[in-house]
């Protein structure tokens, strides 16, 4: 296969609620940040461009909601994903208790080929809340936790003050480009073109 | 499809997906060799999988996926094309070939992306263009995707301020109408969902018809008969499943830079509520109100609740709005308490009463709505005002007012979530204030109680105590204390017996050590206030029965203690002899715990605290004590109090007393202990108690001594007799009395002693064999002249120890027997060790030849 066919890399970001997914997305695409919480529904991508390595790449990254009440199509689009970006507030306990909910559930419901070998990149989130003084994760615990699913390449972040947010896609384009996430090869059994399809369909011409 | 869905479907989902892929792979070739004609071909072919009415929404949604990824190829491909020259214009006319509607118009969508993105054409135009053309599609499902596809794509080139589609022509307007007529078109499908029977109905549909054509009205409504309960609950849970495609429009207003307050308050708010209000449909009413409140900032809810609250009541009256209310009040609450700034908005805009309003409408318009809904609703208005308005205090008992009102005539809750959420309502201004005593200040909270079964008040009551313990909230007056037990009545008593409910053992146990670990923080310097907090404590302990009382008296009686010790001296008590409070009022308190069945305790806690009094209280509370005494049930207890009041009485310097108590510990000994073994430990107390005297002149203390020298005397067995009296040696010798220091006495008492121990050897040896008894007896025996001997009594002489030493050595039976034998040892090697310490003691040890 032509290599022009790994010209779109796709991202997910994942976790809990209100940890600052979709803050993180529109600091890293529009450079933009709002104080304001707003709950993200159901999947929503935004797409942008890097250079890497004297080649341009398409990232397609999908901001997905974190209140289980606003997915209710479920996950089919972490299908074909080259890189899962999970996040975590560093000032809530809970969010990265939840981390393990988070890369677990992806690894199903998406199923790679190799789950072992699957590029996460882990972001925490907030380091610019209360100067710090409410943080409640550590960085060492982060990185413990990191260490322990395979040396997961790990960024603290401010989305708000666009700390480390450019580093952080740096290395999650990276991981994309690099995962062993082949597009599944197809080749069609017999040279049948075009005549299957119309059976199966209903009456209806729409 | 609807009997034997699940297996089916996964077939159905198989071949869309296998024909899907081999239409995408020929597509994928023709892009590789850039022939856009194949291209477009294939990927019609592919889009047409999309065709298919077989798939639930779950799995229609996987298909979608597939078809939204290969699109996405598409799209670059149709990106370069117009790189290389071919025109969009001419591109967007192309795609339009395609011989199927709905693949017809997800390529225009694709290629209309790629339109906007050229800047070839004003966006806003090509956005009406491809939101009119939708149209098309009225099959709900198939709609809903495809403009839920146009919503993704165009997602990124709307006209929004700051983007860079924003023109003289295009403004953030364009791209709010936009965004608000998919939305509307998209809810309209979604609702017809609900009405829609067989899918073959869908083609009726699909003539575009409107649905307000009572024609199709009595189609739905005649084949809807055909369909049982169970078409419509699978309905329902398809239409719950696509709800997020028609959110999702919500949540791109909500991402919209342009989209300022003002924008939100005159356009977008309306024109959502107006369609969601229009609509009346159950399902999208209560998602979508859910969704405005969750995707749209806080700031802008504060400044739009009369338009948002104000649409409530025009929605179907069965719909749970108390849940979206909750959510909008929780959002409200969590915001103000992390922004104390924006606290003046919540005054400004008087959300209060906003919100208490809305409520109540909402409820009276809803009869028959159920007691939880009306309490959760009141529960979050609470937890709302508690942390908005923490210094109104009116507005909390103002809800708390509204539940009771709502409670009122439906007698006792039954519904066990609604207890469960009045226990959450009246544990929110215990969490909030962290003390209890603000909450005593509202004057509805016990009267919402009343509701409660005897259970959950139980369970309350213990929230209660522990906010108080958590806290350390000291409850100062007897009017707080008062309603503080009305409000724990749940564990104080059981206000009807009748309901008989077992109450599991454990939990009562730690219900009532709660109740006596919140006596402690019961409490007020001044004593007349604390006697009568004392008092009420009392009259309501008094009708928890005596399960209760063996938990609860114990701590009042301390607490009446602890008050004694503070009062004055009786005698120039500041209050006169008119003082209400007295040391005799109090022990009249204690008497009454004591007639309570409380009198060990009672007592033992007495005598622990005699030391603390002053001397005429401490005797006046020993007369007490006597005058209770005889009602002790058992005769070995009350025997034992009655030494320790003797010791009490001691400290208190009262002979008379301590005598009267010795007195009637020895009538005790004579005539109510008889078992042996029992008379030896009883003997040992006596002993113990007496030698710690020093407040008896000579003949008392002479009276006494003689009595227990002739009980030990007159014991069962020799060994006993004989330690017995060796422990009277003790009686004689007080180290820092020189008034008792009797050496010559001592050493009768040891001779006497010794003699017993002669006696029991001879008694052994003419029974049989084994006399280790005695020199057991004999090495103690030696102990005790070690002990006096080194004390320094001249009676004791070393002869008399050198004597008993050799007298044991010639024991026969020591070698057989090995515990005596390493008695004897170590006896012997202390005598060593107290030679080697030198000094005096070393000394006299010299002087002692083994």
């Amino acid at each position: 296969m032509p290599s022009r066919r790994r010209t779109l890399l796709k991202v997910i970001i994942l976790g809990d609620s209100g940890v600052g997914k979709t803050s993180l997305m529109n600091q890293y695409v529009n450079k933009k940040f709002s104080n304001q919480y707003k709950a993200t529904i159901g999947a929503d991508f935004l797409t942008k461009e890097v250079q890497f390595e004297d080649r341009l790449f398409t990232l397609q990254i999908w901001d997905t909601a974190g209140q289980e009440r606003f997915q209710s199509l479920g996950v089919a689009f972490y299908r074909g994903a080259d890189c899962c970006v999970l996040v975590y507030d560093v000032n809530s306990m809970k969010s990265f208790d939840n981390l393990n909910n988070w890369r677990e559930e992806f690894l199903i419901q998406a199923s790679p080929s190799d789950p072992e070998n699957f590029p996460f990149v882990l972001i925490g989130n907030k380091v610019d809340v209360d100067g710090g003084n409410s943080r409640v994760v550590s960085e060492k615990k982060a990185k413990a936790w990191c260490a322990s699913k395979g040396n997961i390449p790990y960024f603290e972040t401010s989305a708000k003050e666009g700390t480390n947010v450019e580093e952080a896609f740096q290395c999650i384009a990276k991981n994309a480009l690099k995962s062993g996430e082949e597009e599944e090869l197809y080749l069609p059994d017999t040279i049948d073109v075009g005549t299957s399809s119309q059976q199966r369909s209903s009456g209806c011409e729409c | 499809m609807i009997a034997d869905g699940a297996e089916d479907e996964e077939k159905w989902l198989a071949a869309g997906a296998a024909a899907f892929k081999q239409n995408a792979f020929y597509m994928q070739r023709a892009i590789d060799s850039n022939n856009l004609k194949d291209a477009l071909k294939y990927s019609a072919q592919m889009l047409g999988e999309l065709r298919t009415s077989k798939l639930s929404p779950h799995k229609y949604y996987d298909l979608y996926m597939r078809a939204f990824d290969e699109l996405r190829k598409l799209e670059i491909f149709f990106m370069e094309e117009t790189r290389r020259g071919c025109s969009v214009i001419e591109l967007y006319e192309l795609v339009q070939h395609a011989g199927n509607i709905l693949p017809r118009l997800y390529l225009l969508c694709t290629a209309g992306s790629v339109y906007i993105k050229t800047k070839e054409a004003p966006a806003k135009d090509i956005l009406k263009d491809l939101v009119e053309m939708c149209r098309g599609i009225q099959h709900p499902l198939r709609g809903l995707f495809l403009r839920s596809y146009l919503a993704q794509v165009s997602r990124d080139k709307l006209p929004d301020i700051g983007s860079e589609y924003e023109g003289d022509a295009d403004t953030v307007t364009d791209a709010v109408e936009f965004v608000l007529l998919n939305f509307t078109e998209m809810n309209k499908l979604w609702v017809r969902m609900q009405h829609q029977v067989s899918h073959d109905l869908c083609c009726i549909a699909c003539e575009s018809l409107p649905f307000d054509d009572p024609e199709l009205r009595l189609a739905v409504g005649l084949s809807g008969l055909q369909g049982p309960a169970r078409e419509k609950e699978r309905r329902e849970r398809e239409r719950s499943e696509l709800r997020d495609l028609v959110g999702k429009n919500l949540h791109v207003l909500s991402q919209l830079e342009g989209v300022d307050l003002d924008m939100y308050r005159d356009t977008v708010l309306p024109r959502v509520l107006e369609q969601i209000v229009n609509c009346r449909d159950e399902i999208a009413q209560i998602y979508l109100v859910d969704c405005i409140i969750q995707v749209f900032p806080d700031e802008y809810h504060l400044q739009t609740l009369d338009v948002l609250l104000g649409a409530c009541p025009q929605l179907q009256p069965s719909i749970d709005i108390m849940t979206v209310l909750s959510r909008l009040m929780e959002r409200l609450s969590s915001y103000a308490a992390l922004n104390v700034e924006v606290l003046p908005y919540f005054l400004q805009v008087e959300a209060f009463s906003k919100l208490n309003n809305a409520i109540g409408k909402v409820i009276e318009a809803q009869e028959d709505m159920p007691i939880l809904s009306a309490v959760t609703l009141y529960s979050s208005l609470l937890k709302f005002t508690l942390h908005v308005h923490p210094d109104r205090l009116d507005y909390a008992d103002q809800v708390l007012g509204s539940c009771i009102k709502q409670l009122s005539g439906k007698g006792k809750i039954d519904d066990s979530r609604a207890t469960k959420e009045i226990v959450t309502l009246l544990s929110a201004p215990l969490e909030k204030y962290n003390d209890v005593v603000t909450a005593l200040k509202l004057t509805n909270y016990p009267l919402v109680m009343e509701y409660l079964d005897n259970e959950t008040k139980r369970i309350m009551a213990t929230v209660i105590i522990r906010s108080i313990m958590k806290n350390n909230t000291l409850i100062a007056t007897a009017e707080k204390v008062e309603a503080l037990l009305e409000l724990i009545g749940g564990l104080i008593n059981d206000p009807d017996e009748s309901q008989g409910v077992e109450v599991d053992e454990d939990d009562f146990e730690e219900g009532q050590n709660s109740v006596a670990r919140l006596i402690h923080m019961l409490y007020n310097d001044d004593p007349e206030e604390m006697f009568k907090i004392i008092s009420i404590l009392k009259n309501h302990f008094l009708t928890g029965g005596p399960k209760r009382l063996k938990f609860t008296v114990p701590p009042l009686v301390v607490s009446a203690l602890k008050l004694i010790r503070r009062l004055p001296v009786e005698g120039d008590n500041p209050f006169g002899k008119e003082a209400s409070v007295s040391a005799t009022k109090i022990f009249q308190f204690l008497n009454q715990a004591i007639k309570l069945g409380q009198i060990p305790l009672v007592l033992n806690q007495l005598c622990y605290s005699l030391r603390f009094l002053s001397l005429s209280v401490g005797a006046f509370c020993l007369l007490q004590i006597i005058e209770a005494l005889p009602n002790v049930p058992s005769p070995d207890l009350a025997f034992r109090l009655y030494l320790q009041c003797a010791e009490a009485a001691n400290k208190c310097d009262e002979e008379p007393i301590a005598y009267e108590f010795f007195t009637q510990a020895y009538i005790l000994y004579e005539e109510e202990i008889s078992d042996s073994k029992a008379q030896v430990t009883a003997l040992q107390l006596i002993i113990g108690t007496l030698q710690r005297m020093h407040v008896f002149g000579v003949e008392n203390r002479d009276t006494l001594t003689h009595k227990a020298m002739g009980y030990s005397s007159k014991l069962l067995k020799k060994p006993d007799q004989c330690r017995a009296v060796y422990g009277c040696s003790h009686l004689f010798w007080l180290e820092d009395h020189e008034a008792i220091q009797d050496g010559e006495r001592v050493l009768l008492c040891l001779k006497r002693a010794l003699k017993i121990a002669n006696s029991a050897q001879q008694m052994i040896s003419t029974a049989q064999g084994s006399s280790t008894v005695s020199v057991t007896l004999f090495i103690e025996m030696l102990n005790k002249y070690l002990y006096f001997y080194e004390k320094g009594i001249p009676q004791i002489t070393v002869e008399s120890v050198e004597s008993l030493i050799k007298l044991i050595k010639n024991e026969e039976p020591m070698a057989s027997d090995p515990s005596a034998e390493s008695f004897f040892a170590s006896t012997l090697r202390f005598m060593e060790f107290q030679k080697q310490k030198g000094g005096a003691i070393g000394d006299r040890y010299e002087e002692i030849k083994v």
